[in-house]
């Protein structure tokens, strides 16, 4: 493999994208040269050993942790379904400060159950950003194309906006906003210290217009950023993120069924060549200057 | 601090129609109790001591001690807590919890689980109270305490050391000024708003400072009885996220230099560096059994 030094720091891999138990997966992602990992919930309830043990995986690993996900369907429940949410909220947190992880990325509800007020959206969200302060998590909203009332990134903004808690900010996603044809002007309106992190994925066709295909290609269909046909709109949205001021992490939310039955060494090359397209090309990003010191993050580069 | 007398007549008002305070919205009433967990309760006792505290009374079923001296009361707890995010008593000893007295113990604690505090299940034994208490910063907890006028909640879970005065009089007149929290990096807007949303804490102006450790922000009590700083850690190159915790607490004095002399007769040390020593604003001792530090800062607010 090609080791020449490549400053993609900042661009992660989602351990989802890979098969196999943890352990391989995160030691394909380390060789592979990224620095940071996405972990699921999925990867961490399911290790054999338990939680404990997944954690210290995780940290003999090396890599930093760029988020923990996904917590579903909580906000705008009311009654009994809200305090069964804050319980299964406050299991997710406990996890997430288990391994290490600062970040726990909240997708916007697709409950029939759920309320469309955002004021109550936006209360339910600040309770969870309380809740995460003593555990020092931030919290991340992130529009769901198909969500109820919540589908694109302003929407989620709004939501964030109206919560007006500090450890709470938003996600962008950019499959989602290729799915729901958002207009990547909107972008401008965003305050970029409350972007707290931006998931890339593309898809190999046009259009996701019902619910169905858009679960469908979330879940199953989508690559790696430079692999599908939005790859001149992805560069564009991660110029603009960059543009607006945007320093956060980049995770590649790859859910992909083809990939899943590959060996996470071929998948991770995958990921590297994107992410080296995304940094040297669409950002141009030079390698950091040897005594350039770097606060955050702790990648094997310098 | 506040204007007495409008003091005063608002708190007439709310005894007589239980208007409930928007700005203090659990009744927060000064701080009940410290206290510190150690498997080293009477090392840390002797410090106790040494600071003007008197044993007063230990707990039924757990080797617990009440000390106090004044308005202040101090808990030595070496009994282990069991579950996750619980003090596991060490040799230093730490800030296991702050009881806050509240109008109303179950509604203040309602208010703020609604709000997003974490339950501690508590663990009581027969004919014990049943305190309610959440998780605060790192492990420590936040009880709530309604029980503090006509009888307190030591009168039931606690005996009376014979022969002791229960009711010692303070040193210096010392009394709770407030309690010093070590956070992590960036945590600072987290944390204004986990205690104004919750308790109802508000910031004071960067100009208003007190002691002779004016580093981070200051908040004050809804009810003004009390302040919580927050401190960040030095700016560098941090590679390890330094742990979040009850670093100190604070005692108020009115005559701090007085209250030094007389410390130092009983034995304590105070801090004296080039940038920290006592003066006429306040004074850190030095920190014994491994970090245990009171700071002492001039305190002008009425009795």
């Amino acid at each position: 493999m090609d080791t020449a030094p490549i400053n993609f720091d900042d661009f992660g891999m989602d351990a989802v994208s890979l098969a196999g138990p943890l352990a391989a997966k995160l030691a394909a992602i380390r060789d592979a040269g990224f620095a940071q990992v996405m972990l699921s919930a999925t990867d961490i309830a399911g290790h054999p050993g338990g939680v404990d043990a997944a954690a210290r995986l995780v940290r003999a690993s090396g890599l930093r942790v760029t988020g923990f996900q996904v917590l579903r369907d909580f906000e705008g429940l009311s009654g009994r379904l809200h305090d069964y949410k804050i319980d299964i909220a406050k299991a997710m947190l406990a996890m997430c400060s288990a391994i290490g992880s600062r970040v726990l990325v909240v997708t916007s509800s697709t409950s029939t159950h759920a309320t469309t007020d955002p004021d109550v959206l936006a209360r339910d969200l600040r309770k969870l950003a309380m809740l995460a302060v003593p555990l020092g998590i931030r919290i991340v909203y992130e529009a769901l194309s198909w969500g109820r009332a919540v589908r694109e990134f302003p929407d989620a903004w709004d939501i964030v906006c109206r919560a007006d808690a500090p450890n709470l900010g938003i996600g962008i996603d950019s499959l989602h906003a290729f799915a729901a044809k958002s207009s990547l002007d909107d972008l401008d309106i965003l305050a970029s210290d409350k972007i707290f992190l931006v998931q890339l994925a593309d898809f190999m066709w046009q259009e996701a217009t019902s619910t169905e295909e858009r679960i469908d290609t979330a879940r199953h269909f989508s690559v790696f950023p430079g692999e599908g046909v939005h790859s001149r709109a992805l560069a564009e949205l991660v110029t603009r993120l960059d543009a607006i001021g945007y320093r956060g992490d980049y995770s590649f939310e790859v859910f992909n069924d083809d990939y899943g039955q590959l060996p996470p060494a071929v998948v991770c090359e995958r990921a590297r060549r994107s992410a080296i397209w995304l940094s040297q090309d669409v950002l141009q990003r030079s390698m950091p200057l040897p005594n350039q010191i770097r606060l955050r993050g702790r990648g094997p580069s310098s | 601090m506040t204007s007495s007398a409008s003091t005063a007549s608002a708190a007439a008002v709310t005894d007589r129609e239980q208007i409930l305070d928007a700005s203090n919205p659990l009744g927060i009433d000064g701080i009940e109790f410290i206290e510190y967990a150690t498997t080293k309760p009477q090392a840390l006792g002797q410090v106790l001591e040494t600071m003007g505290f008197h044993p007063i009374a230990r707990h039924r079923s757990r080797e617990v001690l009440l000390y106090r001296q004044g308005g202040m009361n101090v808990i030595v707890n070496a009994h282990a807590a069991a579950g996750p995010r619980t003090v596991a008593p060490r040799e230093t000893p730490v800030i296991a919890a702050v009881a806050l007295r509240v109008r109303d113990a179950a509604a203040a604690y309602r208010h703020v689980i609604e709000a997003g505090a974490w339950a501690v299940p508590t663990q009581v034994e027969v004919m014990e109270l049943n305190i309610p208490a959440i998780h605060g910063v790192g492990a420590s907890r936040i009880y709530f305490v309604d029980r503090y006028r006509e009888f307190s909640i030591y009168d039931v879970d606690f005996t009376l050391i014979p022969t002791v005065d229960p009711r010692p009089p303070a040193l210096a007149g010392m009394r709770w000024f407030g309690i010093v929290q070590y956070i992590g990096t960036d945590r600072m807007e987290d944390w204004i708003e986990f205690y104004g949303e919750l308790f109802g804490f508000r910031t004071v102006p960067d100009a208003e400072r007190y002691g002779i450790l004016p580093k981070g922000r200051i908040l004050k009590s809804p009810d003004s009885s009390f302040f919580l700083q927050l401190i960040e850690p030095k700016p560098g190159i941090v590679d390890v996220e330094p742990e979040e915790t009850l670093q100190r607490v604070g005692l108020g004095v009115p005559d701090v230099l007085a209250a030094v002399a007389l410390l130092r007769t009983r034995g304590v040390s105070f801090v004296e560096t080039g940038d920290v020593h006592p003066d006429a604003r306040g004074a850190l001792t030095e920190g014994r059994l491994g970090g245990v530090m009171f700071e002492l800062v001039h305190d002008a607010r009425p009795v």
